[in-house]
């Protein structure tokens, strides 16, 4: 049985290394996101309400809703845990390692990683993307393919949900592909066929819940997805100026890595964080418990 | 004393290591595990069927206009909810629920003698008014920033389609 929502949202880390590489990230979505954890504190900030009974309501139907498997809830979870599974010991291992503030990217660290080629890059940039559409659509009750509502809606996107956008542009679109990283990663999706989606590692383990009847019409719907969604990406960019280097420059307040082992630093980041999943949590609380509070 | 026979030994062992390591990994207690405990049994459901579909819900919400934004975010079934913006700033959040998916929902207005466009009318918490109309389905204005007063809530309430939306079965 799948954990409580409760029990998910108290035990958010409050310091490891997802943690930290989301709040060198804030220069990119100024105080949009600060690490909301524990069930009861998030009742408290989305509800203001300090009433002990109320939260006890406030929480319990959350927890009904969210065991309800008819209503979504549980879909969207399991998208976000799923499709950022971090190795967790070697972000121990990691930590462990620290050196002052700031964690050594070198030595044995380094043989345990190794960066991603550009097409497997590129296509968990566009998985991702359509993990957090299909995501969206589940918490909010819209049809699961309603591109046009979730573009419409990312106008909208704010707090930990816009964080978790950023670090999608940044940590998987920017760094390890490039200032170009839309355009690459559009060109190596037109040169994607079923069967490479089919065997991609990221898309196996999400394929059940990818809008469509087979690997083929996944692609389609993946690369819909992405054309539909490359303007609001690249706006996101340019207003904001973001390059590689910026984020690099960021990234060195809690990594030490040398210039030619740049490549290394997306890698290890990918395979130590589970940012989808963290700021995933957190949005479906916040969801969860903004419904509840109107039902009661 | 008669040895004890190596397998009894190895079994004790075991249990000891998994009652140790059960202790070890389960959760504190929390006030919220009776709902957890009630919501995964056999049966337990949020929503019934009979409840009204969330789409047909958005049809009675206020129009917005005048500096507000009306932004729909979440359309369940028995639920509908839209965020109320001022200037791109979240204000309040509207909502309205069939109690059928919540009964107990519907008790707070039985003991009220305050009526909003004449429907019973509570005031609830801190940030909360809500309305039953149809002696159904429950129409909720909740802050979101210390501006949107209670008497900002009692007037976005009385701006819904209420007769409207009193109609529907």
């Amino acid at each position: 049985m799948s954990k409580p929502i409760f029990e998910l949202v108290d035990n958010l880390p409050t310091n490891n290394l997802t943690v930290m590489m989301l709040k060198s990230l804030d220069f990119v979505v100024p105080g949009q996101w600060n690490n909301l954890v524990g069930f009861e504190n998030t009742i408290r900030e989305v509800t203001a309400e300090t009433d002990q009974e109320m939260i006890q309501q406030i929480g319990d139907r959350a927890i009904w809703l969210y065991n309800d498997k008819s209503q979504g809830y549980q879909k969207a979870m399991w998208l976000y845990q799923t499709v950022d599974r971090a190795d967790s010991a070697l972000g121990t291992a990691a930590l462990a390692n620290k050196v002052g503030n700031k964690i050594p990217l070198v030595g044995g660290l380094l043989t345990k990683v190794t960066p991603n080629p550009d097409k497997a890059q590129a296509l968990d940039l566009c998985i991702k993307l359509v993990v957090e559409l299909v995501a969206f659509c589940q918490i909010n009750g819209i049809p699961g393919d309603s591109i046009g509502d979730f573009v419409t809606s990312l106008a909208d996107y704010s707090g930990e949900s816009l964080m978790r956008m950023a670090a999608l542009i940044c940590v998987d679109g920017l760094i390890p592909l490039g200032p170009d990283f839309i355009l690459k990663a559009q060109s190596i999706l037109n040169n994607t066929s079923p069967k490479e989606l089919g065997s991609n590692s990221t898309f196996k383990q999400v394929q059940e819940l990818i809008p469509g009847n087979n690997t083929n019409s996944q692609l389609s719907f993946i690369g819909e997805s992405f054309d539909s969604v490359k303007g609001w990406m690249s706006n996101f960019v340019e207003d904001r100026n973001l390059t590689p280097n910026a984020i690099f420059g960021k990234f060195q307040g809690f990594l030490e890595f040398s210039e030619n082992k740049l490549d290394y630093v997306a890698a290890f980041l990918d395979m130590t964080t589970n940012y989808y999943e963290h700021t995933g949590t957190q949005t479906l609380a916040r969801r969860l418990i903004e419904r509840a509070v109107a039902e009661i | 004393m008669p040895r004890l026979p190596r397998r009894q030994i190895l079994f004790t062992c075991l249990l000891g290591m998994i009652l140790w390591v059960s202790a070890c990994t389960s959760a504190p207690p929390s006030r919220f595990d009776q709902a957890q405990k009630d919501s995964t049994s056999r049966g337990a459901t949020s929503v019934v069927k009979e409840s009204e579909a969330g789409g047909s819900f958005n049809r009675y919400f206020p129009k917005a206009g005048s500096g507000y934004q009306k932004v729909y975010s979440q359309e369940k079934k028995g639920f509908a909810e839209a965020k109320l913006k001022q200037d791109g700033k979240e204000v309040a959040v509207m909502a309205i629920s069939d109690t059928l998916n919540n009964p107990s929902a519907a008790n707070k207005f039985k003991n009220s003698s305050e009526t909003i466009a004449g429907y019973p009318a509570v005031s609830q918490g801190k940030t909360g008014t809500a309305i039953l109309v149809g002696n159904r389905f429950q129409v909720k204005v909740l802050s979101r920033d210390p501006s949107f007063t209670e008497s900002d809530r009692e007037a976005w309430l009385s701006k819904f389609d209420l007769n409207g939306l009193s109609r529907l079965k």
